[in-house]
């Protein structure tokens, strides 16, 4: 066993060395095509990760009628209170409210703290627990308060999150169907650049079957060959990546934290980096299976 | 040792290459297989070690029944038999002790076995002088008798040569001959194919004819 595993590796050595520039080929072609998944990797990374702080900051705010009754006030409060979700419950009175918007735009707009009536209503602002269903339990409790008499109207910026939903999953659907194209087209060329490394060993493949080897032992340089095209190509471009994502932080992680408050740009996480290892290994291993297979098939008897 | 029964075989529409053919070989045998060029040698060959397929008979090579094989066991027959090629067919980038043991590491011996066993198959045809040797180095003769060594060191039951001394002189074809006989002493059996009048004059072994893919005398 030990002599069948030293025998592949350095047969899969020396068909790298002997077919070098076909195999930096087909690395390059992985590293560019793995860079470009890669890149869209981060990008949908970083903007689920601005949704995710926008969720956390979301609050729902329950405006109230004016002629709501105390009665109806504490019952609301009791609702309120009775969620495990919520995490804290802020009164704001109209007056509270009146007052702390002329202090925001006092100097920006003169004409509204010329108004003799206050056009605001009174509001509870809820805050709730972090978690991952945490936009959903705001929805939630939204949906059942929509029809409660005393409330003049709900407030947590659904429009806006639900679009942004919607593009995320535009965005994943996008990225998933581009990456199967990717992987297709990398699962072709690296077949064609096996299919290159079994041509230029044909009479020793040839004389290997004459002399009595199982599929099995022909197999497997080429395998491991087609395998090692998918890490190198792939490590190259995870390290492209990252050089892209460093500059990007040094460019713009300044301005980007004065506009989205907390908002850190981040790598891929070791998850995604997994799963783009082991999908370079399945399209390696896949890429030089079909060749193989196919040549060992074209020269079985006929 | 090989026994074959009513082969057929045909390339597309043309003449079969085979028809009808049967004959027996006795384990320890030395055979000449001859005939004209294009009578069927080098098919019944391909079909013995298991490279081509047989449209229609049976044929059993040391109690294998080859037709019945399928491309993952095809390597049972072939570790049993030892091929020598008129094209010696060596890896021009592999020295003489390289190309011979290849044979051993395509069954997986240990690398102290290779040694022993490529040694010893070096020495029997007269060639451990030339163990660092490329093939291109080497003359003809020189060549055959590596492939020969490569045929010998997995010490296969038989042996089958198509055309062995077809690109050597005369003296050459005879001492490459006494190496086959010296196999054959052995305990071998050897199929060997030519149409050199002259070698099958000078050795009197069992003549197995073909004539347009007839066995015509066995």
């Amino acid at each position: 066993m030990i002599s069948f595993v030293l025998n592949a590796l350095r047969t899969t050595r020396h068909n790298i060395k002997a077919n070098k520039q076909v195999f930096l080929m087909s690395v390059a072609t992985i590293t560019i095509a793995f860079t470009i998944q890669g890149l869209f990797f981060l990008v949908f990374v970083n903007l689920n990760t601005l949704l995710s702080t926008w969720g956390k900051q979301v609050q729902l705010i329950v405006y109230l009628d004016d002629d709501i009754s105390k009665g109806r006030m504490n019952s609301l409060e009791e609702t309120f209170k009775s969620n495990k979700e919520v995490d804290s419950i802020s009164y704001i009175s109209r007056d509270e409210a009146w007052k702390g918007f002329k202090n925001t735009f006092y100097e920006k707009s003169g004409f509204v703290t010329d108004l003799d009536f206050n056009p605001l209503p009174a509001s509870y602002n809820l805050k709730f627990r972090d978690g991952p269903e945490r936009l959903n339990n705001i929805r939630e409790l939204a949906d059942s308060l929509k029809e409660y008499k005393g409330i003049e109207s709900l407030e947590y910026g659904e429009k806006w999150i639900s679009r942004f939903e919607k593009f995320m999953i535009i965005l994943r659907v996008f990225i998933l169907v581009v990456g199967a194209i990717l992987c297709v087209g990398l699962i072709l060329i690296i077949s064609n650049t096996i299919k290159l490394s079994i041509y230029s060993r044909q009479d020793e493949i040839d004389l290997m079957l004459l002399l009595g080897a199982t599929h099995r032992f022909i197999k497997t340089p080429l395998l491991l060959e087609g395998l090692v095209q998918g890490v190198i190509g792939v490590g190259l471009a995870l390290g492209i990546v990252k050089l892209i994502h460093v500059y990007m932080r040094f460019q713009f992680q300044g301005s980007l934290e004065s506009i989205f408050r907390g908002v850190d740009l981040q790598f891929l996480g070791q998850p995604l980096l997994w799963a783009m290892i082991l999908v370079s290994i399945f399209i390696g291993w896949v890429g030089s299976l079909l060749s193989i297979t196919q040549y060992l098939h074209s020269t079985d008897r006929k | 040792m090989i026994q074959a029964f009513n082969l057929h075989k045909s390339y597309g529409g043309g003449a079969p290459a085979l028809q009808n053919v049967s004959f027996t070989i006795q384990e320890g045998e030395f055979v000449f297989l001859t005939g004209q060029s294009g009578a069927g040698k080098t098919t019944l060959f391909k079909i013995l070690f298991g490279w081509e397929a047989l449209d229609q008979g049976q044929v059993l090579v040391g109690g294998i029944n080859v037709g019945k094989l399928n491309e993952n066991n095809l390597y049972t027959l072939r570790r049993k038999v030892g091929v020598v090629f008129q094209d010696y067919k060596l890896l021009p980038k592999k020295t003489v002790f390289d190309n011979v043991a290849f044979a051993q590491q395509i069954i997986g011996a240990d690398k102290k076995t290779i040694r022993f066993n490529t040694w010893d198959a070096l020495k029997s045809v007269g060639l451990t002088n030339k163990k660092d040797a490329y093939p291109p180095q080497l003359s003809g003769g020189e060549q055959q008798r590596v492939a020969i060594a490569r045929a010998l060191v997995n010490d296969p039951q038989l042996i089958l040569a198509d055309e062995p001394t077809g690109n050597l002189d005369p003296e050459i074809s005879l001492e490459i001959l006494e190496l086959f006989e010296k196999m054959n002493q052995q305990g071998k059996t050897v199929i060997m194919a030519t149409h050199s009048l002259e070698m099958l004059q000078v050795r009197d072994h069992r003549l197995l004819i073909l004539n347009r893919g007839r066995i015509v005398q066995s």
